[in-house]
């Protein structure tokens, strides 16, 4: 099973040039050499301070966080760090 | 408001330095009986700006409306941006205090200007809708009033019908909406305060200097933080930024509290909305009070830019789109118009919408439906009474049991199971279920320390100091927004107290802003434990302990004793 990722607001651009509209970019990938949320950044050439928000499952998590298939992962750049972030905790993996 | 009398009189020592919520607190506390009936003669209504409200500090046009909440019972506080409240500073009012009641069912009308206070005849303008009166206000009076009005549903003495005050355009958006203070206002026989601030001579600054000094501070914070500059979140996208993030997040309510994630919300998000406005010739950003940097606000239009409804926030699209499952930006926009209308706070419609969906008088994702059931409430029919009382009431109307509310009081988009430190807020707050009230300064600042995991139950302590912090930035005039800016630029902070040591002439420190916060608390905690309120009256409902929440499957499930250890 894929993993799924929606990428959203300046993101979707960055990972589809040619994108339209502004719903949420939505994609499924292999977990080929996919282990951590940073490796999806890395795949998409996205610098880990143009990121804000991810959620893998509905988790609010960090870029160490581990992901496997048939994970659904959320990320949101930083001009949308909009939220009551004091009420969430940023999962890692070791 | 019983003989029809208006006069101004010097602030009290007792009042002085105080300001919003801390001068509505502190007035509703010492001269309104707890045990009052909200809509008889002893209650008050008080309307407040905030302390540096007026002045060019950035971003602080707000004002505070107080008194006995009928829909709680409670002490109430609800603000609002709108440039009302800067008049009112900038007329050196530290408050409107409305009291008695006048006999019989005329409406009056009270225009303010700097050389004293007058009441007019407004029944001509009973029984009639917002959008068409305040056109007709700003005929009568002039463009460069402030106004603040009820609708339709205060009429009906509704405990969903908020204070309504004008925007920039002079449409009748900017609310003041919880607790049903339009009621206890209409209760009175008043129907609408003009303000004119013509001639008036502006808010006194004790230090210059220290204020200068402050407020630069304060604006470098807001321009370089990412989400409160221009071209950042709440700039680019307004308030419906959150959509997307608390959907993803699983604590998106849908379907009357029902589920905490849906993909068709990502229709009604922040970013398909600023494009739909961009397309349609609407405005976005926008201000809702002159000097605000953050600008999150919009006019939202009907396609080809007509029929403007102003803005659309996160809480509104989430009220009337996702919780009634309306994925359709036109429908929730129109339901916003009739919520701005009627004079209805959008959270608590939305709520009773969805109440009244799930009892049956509409079909879950009806928008046409459901503005049939606002309708009811225009045509003063008995549902539209009913509905015109909010969640509660019409939950019980209609046998229905998943009734969320705290206190009486419709929970707002956060859904206290996917985010538990709210749930423990919406619980503990004095206000009823409110998500404003612990929307505020980091954690960190409060010397808390550290994040929470939204799923931990232990919440008390972060809740108490988001709290605390809350009631203390909602006496200053400054929106809440600026606390993003100011959790990550300590300097940001610093600004905000000397820009309240430049007004008031005062040594205040980084350190007393807790204090202030928690004497305001504990006035209002005071107030409701008059009024009747036990820790009993600071639970959610069964349904939030019972219900798994897909897809996370989870339930609220702090405890009793951890919820009375906040206060």
């Amino acid at each position: 099973m894929p993993i799924r990722i929606k990428f959203f607001g300046d993101l979707r651009k960055k990972v589809n040039p040619d994108i339209q509209g502004s719903l949420p970019l939505k994609l499924s990938i292999d977990n080929a050499d996919i282990e951590r949320i940073s490796d999806i950044l890395k795949r998409y050439s996205i610098e880990e301070n143009e990121v804000i928000h991810i959620f893998v499952n509905g988790r609010y998590s960090g870029l160490t966080k581990k992901v496997k298939s048939g994970d659904i992962v959320a990320i949101f750049p930083r001009n949308m760090s909009v939220l009551y972030k004091w009420y969430f905790n940023r999962e890692e993996d070791e | 408001m019983t003989n029809l009398e208006a006069k101004f009189e010097d602030l009290p020592q007792e009042y002085a330095g105080l300001g919003g919520r801390g001068m509505t607190s502190t007035i509703v506390s010492k001269e309104v009986p707890p045990t009052c009936h909200p809509l008889g003669i002893h209650n008050k209504l008080v309307i407040a700006p905030g302390i540096v409200t007026g002045t060019r500090a950035p971003t602080s046009g707000r004002v505070s409306v107080g008194g006995k909440s009928p829909l709680t019972g409670g002490i109430k506080e609800a603000n609002a941006g709108t440039s009302f409240a800067q008049m009112l500073g900038r007329m050196r009012i530290g408050a409107i205090i409305v009291e008695g009641k006048h006999a019989g069912d005329d409406y009056f009308l009270l225009k303010v200007t700097n050389d004293g206070a007058e009441f007019m005849d407004a029944n001509k303008w009973a029984g009639k809708g917002l959008y068409n009166t305040y056109k007709a206000l700003y005929k009568e009076f002039g463009d460069t009033v402030g106004i603040c009005g009820v609708g339709i549903a205060a009429e009906l003495l509704g405990s969903m019908s908020g204070v309504c005050f004008n925007d920039p355009e002079g449409l009748p958006s900017r609310y003041s909406g919880r607790g049903g203070l339009g009621a206890v206002m209409a209760s009175k026989g008043l129907k609408f305060i003009i303000a004119d601030p013509a001639n008036a001579p502006g808010v006194e600054i004790a230090n210059e200097e220290v204020f200068s000094e402050g407020i630069k501070k304060l604006i470098n914070a807001l321009g370089e933080h990412p989400v409160t500059q221009p071209k950042g979140g709440l700039n680019s996208f307004g308030t419906s930024v959150l959509v997307n993030i608390i959907n993803e997040a699983g604590g998106l309510p849908q379907r009357n509290f029902s589920r905490g994630q849906d993909e068709r919300a990502e229709k009604i998000s922040g970013e398909v909305k600023a494009e739909e406005i961009k397309k349609r010739g609407g405005i976005r950003p926008h201000f809702c009070s002159p000097g605000c940097i953050i600008q999150c606000s919009e006019v939202w239009t009907k396609p080809g830019g007509k029929d403007p409804v102003g803005v659309l926030e996160y809480e509104s699209v989430w009220a009337l789109g996702a919780n009634c499952e309306i994925y359709n930006l036109d429908d929730i926009g129109e339901l916003n118009r009739a919520c701005n209308d009627l004079g209805c706070d959008t959270i608590e419609a939305g709520d009773t919408l969805a109440v009244a969906m799930e009892g049956g008088l509409a079909k879950f994702g009806d928008g046409k439906a459901a503005l049939k059931l606002m309708d009811e409430i225009r045509k003063k029919t008995p549902i539209g009474r009913i509905l015109a009382q909010g969640t509660e009431i019409t939950g019980r109307v209609l046998g229905v049991t998943r009734i969320p509310t705290v206190k009486g009081q419709g929970l707002p988009a956060y859904d206290p199971r996917a985010i538990k430190g709210i749930g423990v807020t919406y619980a503990t707050t004095p206000m009823g279920a409110d998500h404003t009230a612990g929307y505020a300064i980091a954690p960190e600042i409060m010397g808390v320390g550290g994040e929470a995991d939204p799923r931990d139950p232990k919440k008390a302590e972060l809740s108490r100091n988001l709290q605390i912090a809350t009631a203390a930035v909602d006496a200053t005039g400054y929106c809440l927004f600026i606390a993003f800016a100011v959790l990550d630029i300590p300097s940001g902070l610093e600004g905000i107290v000397e820009s309240l040591n430049g007004v008031l002439g005062t040594e205040l420190t980084v350190a007393d802003v807790p204090i202030i916060g928690k004497q305001i608390l504990d006035i209002e905690l005071d107030f409701n434990k008059k009024a009747g309120f036990t820790a009993i009256d600071d639970r959610l409902p069964e349904f939030f302990m019972e219900e798994k929440l897909p897809p996370s499957d989870e339930v609220f499930n702090v405890t009793d004793d951890e919820l009375d250890s906040v206060f």
